[in-house]
């Protein structure tokens, strides 16, 4: 909040300064401050996701539009990367027609809704291509952490419910996109691929998926 | 600036909150319908010829039973007369020795629940002072009722002459929503037989 308030206050006296640049003294033609300074970056995302490999395979393959994520960075001065966390939900489920089962001795029949949730927390890194007072930044990143699965699996009405927290990784490509140069917000689209090592029942090879997000950003200093 | 950062936590909380959906509210009443059935991979089902069944339904309601004879009761009842029919056993009355005896058992288990009041005895933060509430010891109950049909296929023709035993050779559970509606008798009672071809001996 002070340090908004403070920006407002500085940038008052800098931009009537800057647009009178021509006749003044070069005094101000300091380069940006997000150029200057390690400063902090917030991004909202929502995203789609679409399972992959074994996991679309043996258990969920129909793709989902519940997901969501918040990330923290901070954009580190001097240099190409930068450094943060991310917390998110996503969610798959699909519904299988009635079908039979074998279990052992039993036979069951019913209609079976698969679901999962996951909910990431993560840490990533980022390498930006180009420099911070660019409109357009891509990066890519490496992401690891760890990922809190609920694994319910619903037989007509009757669940079962395997809980887990288990090691996750992503590898993601993207791009920011400011809306004004020297600004404080943009658009954030990424495609990144996550991984996350967990068996049980059905899955058997772990949870792989590639998801496409839109976000918005917004960074100060 | 802020007005945009609002935005950005909204469109989060969006996203959260539509993850909390039910992911079974949409089942219809047929779709919520489980069937399991197990039978005796030993018995040979050729063996038998004829069949009786119990004249009412047995319900057991946390393990005190009584029986009932309403009219989804007989619909059961009448339904497995006739998919067994069909599976080529002959009905015969309980005196005429039947090879195998059905029971029809409606069960339902209620379970008990206690949460003690309150919740947590930090909600006692208002009157200040450091003090919590010296709350005496006082529970709320519920209670979570489920409650499903069983129907078994006894082995009369070997009984265990040991321990007095007969054999269930086969057995059916139906559970889910609308069990207790005799719209979905024929459904029911249709499936579990439909489930187990190793019942047929025509």
């Amino acid at each position: 909040m002070k340090k908004i308030i403070i920006a407002a206050l500085f940038l008052a006296g800098f931009l009537p300064a800057y647009a009178q640049q021509q006749e003044a003294p070069k005094l101000y033609t300091l380069p940006s401050p997000f150029e200057r300074y390690t400063h902090y970056l917030a991004t909202a995302r929502v995203m789609g996701a679409v399972p992959l490999g074994s996991f679309a395979d043996s258990y969920i393959d129909k793709s989902s539009f519940r997901n969501a994520s918040i990330s923290i960075e901070w954009v580190l001065r001097n240099s190409p990367f930068s450094i943060g966390g991310e917390i998110g939900s996503t969610y798959f489920q699909k519904r299988i027609p009635r079908t039979l089962y074998q279990n052992g001795e039993g036979t069951i029949s019913a209609v079976q809704t698969r679901t999962l949730s996951q909910y990431p927390v993560e840490l990533f890194g980022n390498y930006h291509f180009l420099r911070k007072t660019s409109m357009i930044q891509p990066y890519v990143q490496v992401s690891g952490g760890i990922s809190i699965l609920d694994n319910v699996l619903y037989y007509g009405t009757l669940s079962s419910q395997h809980q887990k927290i288990a090691p996750k990784y992503g590898i993601g490509l993207g791009s920011k996109f400011l809306f004004k140069k020297d600004g404080a917000v943009g658009v954030d689209v990424r495609v990144k691929y996550d991984g996350t090592a967990y068996k049980h029942d059905y899955i058997e090879k772990g949870v792989s998926s590639v998801n496409g997000s839109i976000g918005l950003f917004y960074r100060w200093w | 600036m802020f007005k945009k950062a609002s935005i950005f936590l909204l469109i989060a909380g969006l996203g959260m909150a539509s993850c909390s959906k039910d992911p079974i509210n949409d089942l219809s009443t047929e779709e919520s319908l489980v069937y399991i059935t197990n039978h005796d991979k030993a018995a040979n089902f050729k063996q038998y010829k004829t069949f009786s069944i119990v004249d009412s339904v047995v319900v057991v309601e946390n393990n005190r039973s009584g029986t009932a004879l309403t009219d989804i009761d007989k619909d059961v009842l009448t339904r497995i007369i006739t998919k067994m029919q069909a599976l080529g056993y002959t009905y015969v009355s309980p005196k005429a020795k039947p090879d195998v005896g059905i029971n029809v058992t409606w069960i339902t288990n209620t379970y008990l629940n206690v949460v003690s009041q309150p919740l947590n005895s930090y909600y006692g933060g208002y009157w200040g002072g450091g003090f919590g509430y010296g709350y005496p010891n006082y529970y709320s109950y519920y209670e979570t009722a489920e409650s499903y049909w069983l129907i078994t296929l006894l082995d009369f023709k070997n009984p265990n002459t040991v321990d007095k035993t007969f054999n269930v050779i086969w057995d059916a559970q139906v559970r889910g929503a609308g069990i207790g509606n005799r719209q979905y008798v024929d459904t029911m009672i249709d499936s579990v037989f439909g489930q187990s071809e190793y019942l047929k001996i025509n």
